[in-house]
């Protein structure tokens, strides 16, 4: 095991070094001058060539790339992540302060996706091709349509209308005042949980599928178990696998998910900063934004990986 | 023909709703290819006489705040989100189709460095790699595009891959290299068309992702720049009102949802009939990865 996690961790360590240099690339070299990027073409050829190289060497931009590139991980690596060009607010700042609300809708999301995939998926293994059985996979189709940033649309709107809802201007802490924050969250949480409940309930299904036509199954119902002590203690715990490491691969599509529903309920989170930054162009920002979003992914990812090892002991001898 | 159409029968018959996806699907890609002859009006002409009008008889889908017909926008929003979404696909695939025929025949060195490029790519969260790129490139129709091919990139590489790495221990395959044929005759002549059944059904299982992809960017204010009209683009105007308008937040989504799954549902019926090694089982190892 311990061979194993040392392997997982120094791939991860390497796909982050990569991540973090395609995104140095994509936002310092594709657009070819920064500034450019930053106050667009018009705003760039308005300014004096001295205000230009003033301000490149304030932002440190005028430096080689390489130097600059260095700069940056040594920079994350002691907790110092550059300001907003805008705002004047560091991007740390902006992170301590909006991250816990986007983390609560993140991990709000994975509970109630397993709250509602799983049972669902349940209920439909137990009897395939049942009513019951084709209205959940109705259900599970319909809302991995459904953009949730649209859902999240119409369920502020009908709140407007029924409940004279607001959207939430300010941040409110759990810590600070936990029923108000729990208002701001549940809303994001429920819409992106939904649509990855619905991939849970579908791989379930399939997963308790195939295994209740394993021998092993059988053997447990020729013992003269109850049918829900079949499925519950014997084909479930070997189902599951596969669909905790789907959770791994679904956190992408929250996180994604997660920057367009904030932005639909008017949550001040994370995704709104980013999505702002992205419109200023405000590079700082983007580009450590960016390197956290992958972060985050990525680790999930690896420690989806290892609790996967840690379940199937036959995963590490491949 | 008359045996394109009886398989076509029997598709229909055994997936009856991969089928009504399908004929959806077709009917929407209708719609947005006669949207001038189908739209009532101009889908940018203003009319300040007829201002956050809600659904009568003049306008069947109501009007926006400068008085423009939803119904003739959403129609030419179908245009445009198709067009992307298609256009990004067949982009993004046919690159990591190549990318992944390569790297599962050559395999060494290049597919090693490839695989970690892929992985790479796949650290991103999609949408949060598309705004990035598409800010990087400047916004614009082509911007979007590119930018919502790269996020596909990934996938094409990784399942063609893996049929070329079987394709290539096949004694065919074999036989080609040994009377002479250069790799990339082997690989252009020999292993792509294995490729193309597996092609096609990730080309269609990624077309509902890239519309939802485009719809977002959109909705976000970072995707085709308006007045272009595309279904996000009219759900980011929708809620500049302090009190949107139940019509203008309601119909792009549903034109969004419908066309989605109506692609959804095409994708999974072509994948179950003519490539069974997608299956999800098979998908599912593909995003395990690990899995011996």
């Amino acid at each position: 095991m311990k061979k194993y996690l040392a392997r997982r961790a120094v791939y991860a360590v390497v796909t982050l070094l990569g991540v973090s240099l395609s995104i140095f690339v994509i936002l310092r070299i594709l657009p070819g001058d920064p500034l450019v990027a930053i106050l667009g073409v018009e705003g760039h050829a308005r300014m004096m060539p001295a205000d230009r190289v003033r301000i490149m060497a304030d932002l440190g931009l005028s430096d080689p790339l390489p130097v600059q590139y260095v700069r940056w991980l040594r920079d994350i690596a002691v907790g110092r992540l550059g300001k907003s060009f805008f705002r004047g607010d560091t991007v740390a700042d902006l992170i301590s302060h909006r991250g816990p609300i986007s983390a609560e809708i993140g991990v709000l999301a994975l509970v109630v996706s397993w709250l509602v995939g799983l049972p669902v998926g349940i209920l439909s293994a137990f009897k395939p091709n049942s009513l019951p059985d084709g209205v959940a996979r109705m259900l599970s189709i319909l809302f991995i349509a459904i953009p949730g940033f649209w859902l999240g649309m119409l369920i502020v709107l009908a709140s407007l209308f029924w409940f004279g809802y607001k959207t939430p201007i300010i941040i409110v802490h759990a810590w600070e005042a936990p029923w108000q924050n729990l208002q701001i969250v549940i809303g994001p949480a429920v819409v992106l949980g939904l649509a990855q409940g619905a991939y849970i309930a579908r791989m379930s299904r399939s997963c308790l599928l195939e295994v209740i036509s394993e021998d092993f199954v059988r053997t447990a119902r020729a013992k003269g178990l109850r049918e829900g002590v079949v499925v519950m203690r014997h084909a479930l715990p070997n189902a599951l696998l596969p669909v905790i490491t789907i959770s791994g691969v679904l956190l992408g599509f929250v996180l994604g998910g997660s920057v367009a529903v904030e932005q639909a309920f008017g949550v001040p989170g994370l995704g709104r900063a980013l999505v702002i930054a992205v419109i200023e162009r405000d590079i700082i920002v983007v580009q450590n934004l960016v390197l956290l979003y992958a972060v985050i992914f990525v680790v999930v990812n690896v420690l989806v990986d290892l609790s996967y090892a840690w379940l199937d002991p036959r995963i590490r001898y491949s | 023909m008359r045996d394109i159409l009886r398989e076509l029968a029997r598709f229909a018959r055994r997936n009856t709703l991969s089928a009504a996806g399908g004929l959806v699907g077709m009917a929407i890609i209708f719609v947005a290819l006669a949207a001038p002859l189908l739209a009532p009006r101009d889908p940018l002409k203003a009319d300040f006489r007829r201002m956050n009008k809600p659904p009568d008889a003049q306008s069947l889908l109501g009007t926006d705040q400068v008085g423009r017909d939803t119904l003739s926008r959403v129609i030419y929003g179908a245009r445009t989100s198709l067009f992307v979404a298609f256009s990004a696909v067949v982009l993004g695939t046919t690159v990591g189709s190549l990318w992944g025929v390569a790297c599962g025949y050559l395999r060494g060195r290049f597919d090693l460095y490839s695989q970690r490029v892929m992985e790479i790519l796949q650290s991103f969260p999609d949408l949060i790699l598309a705004m990035a790129i598409s800010m990087a490139i400047g916004t614009g129709l082509q911007a979007v595009i590119f930018a919502i091919a790269v996020t596909r990139i990934p996938f094409g590489g990784r399942v063609i891959r893996s049929v070329a790495l079987s394709v290539r221990e096949m004694p065919y395959v074999e036989a080609g290299r040994a009377s002479g044929a250069s790799a990339l005759r082997v690989m252009t002549f020999h292993v792509l068309p294995q490729c193309v059944a597996p092609y096609l059904v990730l080309a269609t299982t990624h077309l509902g992702a890239a519309i939802v992809i485009e719809a977002a960017l959109g909705f976000l204010g970072v995707g085709v720049p308006p007045p272009t009209p595309t279904w996000g683009n009219m759900l980011a105007d929708s809620i500049t009102a302090l009190v949107p308008p139940w019509w203008l937040a309601f119909f792009p989504g549903l034109a969004i949802t419908v066309t989605v799954l109506a692609f959804n549902l095409l994708g999974d019926g072509i994948r179950d009939t003519l490539d069974p090694r997608l299956s999800p089982a098979f998908l599912r190892m593909m995003a395990g990865g690990r899995r011996a």
